[in-house]
């Protein structure tokens, strides 16, 4: 029997003395793909936030590769998240972003070069990442989840500013990834996208 | 009644100003009654000339036709005549380019001294100084227009730094009796001078006033967000906010060169910083050859200042090569991307700084030291030392928190003091001080011998910075 990389039982968050979540249950093994579901305000960022160790659930477990979240480099070595835009270093273009990713783990899923392509940013490659465009941008946060080893895959709303071409070509990415044996828990308004990547779907509210 | 009350302070106001003012003012004025001291000449000319470059470069940056965010929206781009809508920033530049001008004025005749004629004198020198004033913010305007300009304003910017350094080596002996030789030119020749630069000066003004009719929208647009966001950030209490704007600005757009990382790990953090810096060579230089201005002020006469400088100039330096710290502590998805440990992040990231403090402290004591203000020596090695401590500060004030604006403001007789402030400006510098300790003492008192200061500054430094480590490395970032 598979070992659970994601296992959350009876989640609950409470936020301005309001309940965000109430007794969430989500599990993701090697190789499985989650969406999770729902309208605005569902608590899906919070939920992902708890699997990063980012928010202390009020009741429930949480435990992600064996063990509680936290926010440590050794859990931040075996867990990518791809949430909002992060802060770019100045003065490092497109493709010196990527290497310094693989340069600090010492290897990767991808190379720089096949990272570029894979995610359409070749012709941008020496530009600082501020010259993007906002879907340019979101692909370059993606690549750099994406290019570093790991063991999950958390993803918020990937599909923010993409076009549609490419979130078919993000669908095929992430289908690579859990074919290596990583779980992705992505949330995500995009059923197309779900579907395509061939995700099982978890509707907040009834996740399971 | 209220308006009565706001004249009586305005009054009150202007009264306690000139009170103030006469006084020192009139003494002043009395001390330029001297013959020009040759050993100060040189380094005091070069000092105006910095701070002429230093302000026709911030009239550059500032545009300097900018107009609010509403006349920016709706006047500028309607078919009012734009010397209309430009009108009143106009005014305003025309006052702060008088007011410089004037401060430059006073600056170069107390360098130049006033041995006869002292009012033919003084006339000439402030009417210089406004001409140069007004002079460059004319050019600035021109410049905002046409990039022809422009490229006259940056070359002007050149050449005065150029003859700053001309002047500043002149000052240190073999050209001294030519600036002697200026110093005591008759006074009619000092008139006819200003008169020449002020008939300048007049022909610059008007064709800026032309080439307001004529001043292109993007480029009024473009200076006024700049100078927006930095008033947003003054009125917000954000002034960290500037410096990424600054940043932000130099990257966006621009195609850099990618190089493959030579380090491998969480070095690659420091090399991070070290790529940025060299792909910025026109700070970097700026950063060199401030490194002479110590020296400079003590030649100059002013071997407090000249300390004074050195010790800002030196954290100023390793604060500059901080900006990946202080990126992972606003926004840690990138740190949280690359998993390095934050103690072995910082250790790195340390390193810029460490190597930049300890680079231009050294050069800024040699340079001290030559210039008279420091006996014995050599002084160098103290700067060196200062390099752990100079990045222990540095790193901790490009990973304060924003200003709290919830803490307490004291009384005091001058007035209320939000804690707040204060607080955030003094974070970071407060470690800085206490690990130069033993070089500050030196400075203030200089010894005959450094060397025992050195030791002391060498394993103070290193202290401060080690327990900065351990202390700051045990949070996630």
């Amino acid at each position: 029997m598979e070992t659970d990389i994601v296992a959350a039982r009876g989640v609950r968050v409470e936020l301005g003395g309001r309940p965000v979540l109430d007794a969430v249950d989500l599990t993701a093994g090697p190789g499985r793909i989650v969406a999770v579901t729902g309208e605005n305000g569902a608590g899906k960022s919070t939920l992902l936030r708890c699997l990063a160790g980012l928010e202390t659930p009020s009741a429930g477990r949480v435990e992600v590769l064996g063990g509680p979240p936290a926010d440590t480099p050794a859990f931040w070595r075996d867990v990518a998240q791809a949430a909002d835009e992060p802060a770019w270093y100045p003065g490092l273009s497109v493709r010196e972003h990527l290497e310094l990713a693989l340069s600090v783990h010492g290897r990767g899923r991808l190379t720089a070069e096949g990272a570029l392509t894979a995610f359409g940013l070749e012709e941008r490659a020496d530009l600082h990442p501020l010259s993007l465009s906002t879907g340019q941008r979101q692909r370059l946060t993606l690549a750099m989840a994406l290019i570093r080893p790991s063991r999950l895959l958390l993803l918020d709303e990937p599909e923010r500013g993409l076009d549609a071409a490419f979130r078919e070509r993000l669908a095929g990415l992430l289908r690579e990834y859990a074919g290596e044996g990583g779980a992705v828990v992505m949330a995500t308004h995009d059923l197309a996208l779900a579907r395509d990547c061939g995700a099982r779907l978890a509707p907040l509210g009834e996740a399971r | 009644m209220r308006r009565w009350q706001e004249r009586y302070a305005t009054l009150l106001g202007a009264a306690l100003v000139i009170g103030v003012v006469v006084q020192p003012a009139v003494s002043a004025l009395t001390s330029l009654a001297r013959h020009a001291d040759p050993a100060r000449l040189g380094a005091g000319l070069a000092l105006a000339a910095v701070a002429y470059a230093g302000y026709l470069a911030l009239v550059r940056a500032a545009g300097p036709m900018v107009v609010s965010a509403a006349d920016a929206s709706w006047r500028l781009l309607s078919p009012l005549p734009r010397r209309t809508v430009l009108g009143r920033a106009a005014l305003v530049a025309l006052a702060v380019s008088v007011l410089a001008g004037l401060a430059l004025g006073v600056a170069v005749t107390a360098a130049l001294g006033a041995p006869d004629r002292i009012a033919v004198r003084l006339t000439a020198g402030l009417v210089l100084g406004v001409a140069g004033g007004v002079g460059g913010m004319a050019l600035g305007v021109l410049g905002q227009s046409s990039p022809a300009w422009d490229g006259w304003l940056q070359g002007l910017i050149g050449a005065t730094l150029l003859a700053a350094v001309v002047l500043a080596v002149l000052g240190t002996g073999p050209g001294r009796h030519l600036l002697t030789a200026v110093a005591s030119a008759p006074a009619g020749l000092a008139a006819a001078a200003a008169g020449a630069a002020a008939a300048v000066t007049a022909v610059l003004v008007r064709r800026a006033w032309r080439a307001l009719d004529g001043m292109p929208a993007r480029a009024v647009l473009a200076a006024s967000a700049r100078t927006g966001r930095a008033a947003q950030a003054a009125v917000m209490l954000d002034p960290g906010a500037l410096t990424w704007t600054a940043e932000d600005g130099r990257w966006r757009g621009r195609a850099l060169r990618s190089r493959p990382w030579p380090v491998r790990g969480a070095a690659a953090l420091a090399w991070q910083e070290a790529r940025r810096a060299g792909r910025w060579p026109g700070r970097f230089a700026v950063l060199a050859g401030a490194a002479a201005l110590p020296a400079l002020t003590v030649a100059a006469g002013h071997p407090g200042a000249g300390a004074a400088l050195a010790a800002a100039g030196a954290f100023a330096a390793a604060a500059s090569v901080t900006t990946g710290a202080r990126r992972d502590f606003d926004n840690p998805a990138l740190p949280r991307l690359l998993a390095v440990g934050p103690r072995a992040a910082l250790a790195a990231r340390a390193l810029p700084p460490a190597l930049l403090g300890a680079v231009w402290s050294a050069a800024a004591l040699a340079g001290m030291s030559a210039a008279g203000a420091l006996p014995g020596g050599p002084w160098w090695p103290l700067g060196l030392c200062c390099g752990p401590a100079l990045a222990a500060g540095a790193l901790r004030m490009a990973r304060r928190r924003p200003v709290d604006h919830s803490l307490a403001v004291i009384d005091s007789p001058g007035g209320g003091i939000p804690l707040g402030p204060v607080l955030w400006a003094v974070t970071g510098a407060d470690l800085a001080v206490l690990g130069c300790a033993p070089a500050l003492t030196a400075l203030l008192a200089p010894p005959a011998d450094p060397l025992p200061y050195v030791a002391a500054q060498a394993v103070t430094g290193l202290a401060v910075l080690g327990a900065y480590l351990l202390k700051a490395g045990r949070r996630p970032r």
